[in-house]
């Protein structure tokens, strides 16, 4: 909680801002400081998914940690960047001069307000103990453990509360460790509020070009502002990061089915193997995403399924070393311990599941009223003759309800109804990723609702 | 069609609009709070936190960081017989300890014990106490 491990903080959140600036080069490119600045929350995403990939494989393997491997992988990465530049020149979009909508009325009032959301947020981390549960039971724990040992301690990660849970937050906060200093658990917190400052410069950043400020500002602040987010979104544990890195995939999904930029769909691709080696719960995110995404592109499927399906495989081809990690150690837990198929012996829970989970998202206490918004503006976009994103997003919420609803039917040890007590039913935390979707898609749908198209076509 | 697609946005922009700009006051003024609260806090509690719920004595713990090499080994002892104790303290005050006092490692074999309220006299090894809370709280050394 020093000076030092404020600056220690800064500089690693500033090297990983680094890798993924490094990535936006190869795959798209900037025409301007100014087009770089607007990209500059999406690189940083770039960079913590590449970076956080790299360092989680680096670990399984064997490669010891420490702040040399650490600069070592950020600075081979950025190098890897750099060389691929020439052969994915073909996937970088012609960056012309496009309709930029400029430091509007809106963007400056409603860009004020979001700072003051984020400085309120900075306060209220700067001095935070550690007192999320699952943060100090095995999140940070594990973080430390690669901190103090240099690697996937073979006693601590046995031991540990859920030892199958992946480690790449655990691996970047212990690469924060390495900068800061020490182990500091308490400027730890303030991680978070970089992880949230750059999902919403991200979302603007890439927003920004295609859709009118207007619609873009007020959901990103009810959703910063959401009772749940503005009270969670700190704690030193993986549910938001991997909200984040899923609806950023989802967003660039989104804008990839509409404008068929291929680097939009590359850029998709680290992010998605990041929420896969982030929780448990990234393999049924990055599914619904992806069949989403599928079912949204089935008029265009000879073209896109083939690519949806080469992303998908290369990300989850990196998620692939740590199950061999944790089942050649016997690990187990990533599945209900009934299995993943004996729904049908617990039929009771089916619609107490399902109510749980509705329930849990149109709660105003929780997320406002950022859920029923989602919906009404999918209805907008089908009422005013858009499809793809409507489809896409319909058939996202469906699906991560779907998935939400097995989840809490699935593990008969989770208790029903719904209750806001995390460690009775985790629903709470797991709806976030839909809440946190919809500032990033929302925006889009009422674009499209009110210009009746999809989406522009000279936006890359 | 158009109209009424371009009349549900304009209502979700203003319903948008004015949810957050109440909810932004309520959030800064709770954040606010908090971020009063932490700094009000003092070094223990600040750095003791989620354990504040179930460690009933902090110099036990401080205690054991002191005597305890980094390189070193300990073993939670748990038991009912710690006055002051929460209904979380005897089942997680291990997890707890593990948390706080790495890079020392639990060892059931371990040469320091720390006994929160345990029967020493059960112990399955001579120790001796080398620091005593009083409240049933005690760090021993085990007897090679």
């Amino acid at each position: 909680m020093t000076v030092r491990a404020l600056l220690g903080l800064t500089a690693f959140n500033a090297f990983l801002l680094g890798v993924g600036v490094a990535t936006l080069a190869a795959l798209r490119g900037w025409r301007s400081w100014g087009d770089l600045a607007r990209c500059a929350g999406l690189a940083y995403f770039l960079g913590v998914s590449l970076f956080g990939v790299v360092l989680t494989v680096a670990l399984i393997v064997g490669v010891p940690f420490s702040m040399a491997s650490v600069l070592l992988i950020g600075v081979a990465l950025s190098a890897v960047a750099f060389v691929l530049r020439a052969p994915l020149a073909s996937w970088r979009p012609s960056l012309s001069p496009s309709r930029e909508h400029g430091l509007g009325a809106v963007t400056f009032v409603f860009g004020v307000l979001v700072v003051v959301c984020m400085e309120a947020l900075f306060r209220a981390g700067r001095l935070a103990g550690l007192s999320a549960w699952d943060a100090w039971a095995f999140w940070v724990p594990k973080a430390k453990a690669i901190y103090f040992f240099g690697g996937l301690d073979e006693q601590f990660f046995r031991e540990l509360v859920n030892p199958t849970y992946p480690p790449l937050l655990p691996a970047l906060e212990a690469s924060a460790f390495h900068f800061m200093g020490s182990a500091d658990v308490v400027t730890l917190h303030l991680q978070f509020w970089f992880l949230a400052c750059g999902f919403a410069a991200a979302v603007v950043g890439l927003l920004a070009p295609r859709v009118s400020p207007i619609l873009v500002w007020p959901f990103l602040l009810l959703v910063l502002t959401a009772p749940r987010v503005a009270g969670r979104n700190l704690d030193p544990q993986a549910d938001f990061l991997l909200d984040y890195l899923f609806a950023l995939a989802a967003l660039l999904l989104a804008l990839w089915l509409v404008e068929h930029e291929t680097w939009l769909l590359a850029a998709a691709c680290p992010l998605m193997a990041a929420a896969l080696l982030t929780k448990r719960e990234g393999l049924m995110l990055v599914g619904c995403v992806v069949m989403a995404a599928l079912v949204a592109s089935w008029r265009d499927r000879r073209y896109a399924w083939p690519r949806l399906g080469l992303v998908t495989a290369v990300a989850l081809a990196a998620a692939v070393p740590w199950r061999i990690w944790f089942s050649s150690r016997e690990l187990t837990g990533e599945l209900p311990s009934a299995g993943a198929l004996a729904l049908f012996d617990n039929l009771d829970r089916a619609w107490p599941a399902f109510e749980s989970v509705v329930m849990t998202l149109f709660d105003y206490d929780l997320w406002l009223l950022i859920v029923p918004l989602a919906l009404a503006a999918i209805v907008l976009g089908f009422v005013a003759g858009a499809r793809i994103v409507p489809t896409f997003a319909l058939a996202l919420y469906a699906l991560v309800t779907t998935g939400l609803t097995w989840v809490l039917w699935a593990f008969t040890e989770l208790e029903l109804p719904f209750v806001q007590d995390e460690g009775v039913n985790p629903i709470v935390r797991l709806s976030a990723s839909l809440v946190v979707t919809s500032a990033a898609l929302v925006p889009l749908l009422l674009d499209a609702a009110w210009r009746g198209a999809d989406g522009r076509e000279d936006t890359p | 069609m158009r109209r009424l697609a371009r009349a549900g946005v304009a209502a979700c922009v203003l319903v948008a609009i004015a949810f957050g700009l109440v909810q932004l006051v309520v959030s800064v003024g709770r954040l606010g709070d908090t971020a009063e609260t932490n700094a009000s806090a003092n070094y223990d509690d600040r750095e003791f936190a989620g354990g504040n719920s179930l460690v009933v004595d902090k110099r036990a713990l401080y205690q054991a960081r002191a005597l305890i090499p980094e390189d070193g080994t300990y073993h939670v002892v748990a038991g009912p017989s710690v006055e002051g104790a929460t209904e979380l303290t005897e089942p997680y005050i291990d997890q707890y300890a593990r948390y706080f006092l790495m890079p020392r490692r639990p060892d059931p074999e371990a040469e320091w014990i720390i006994c929160y309220g345990c029967d020493r006299a059960g112990l399955e090894r001579a120790a001796v106490v080398v620091w005593d809370g009083g409240n049933g709280i005690s760090i021993l050394e085990a007897q090679r």
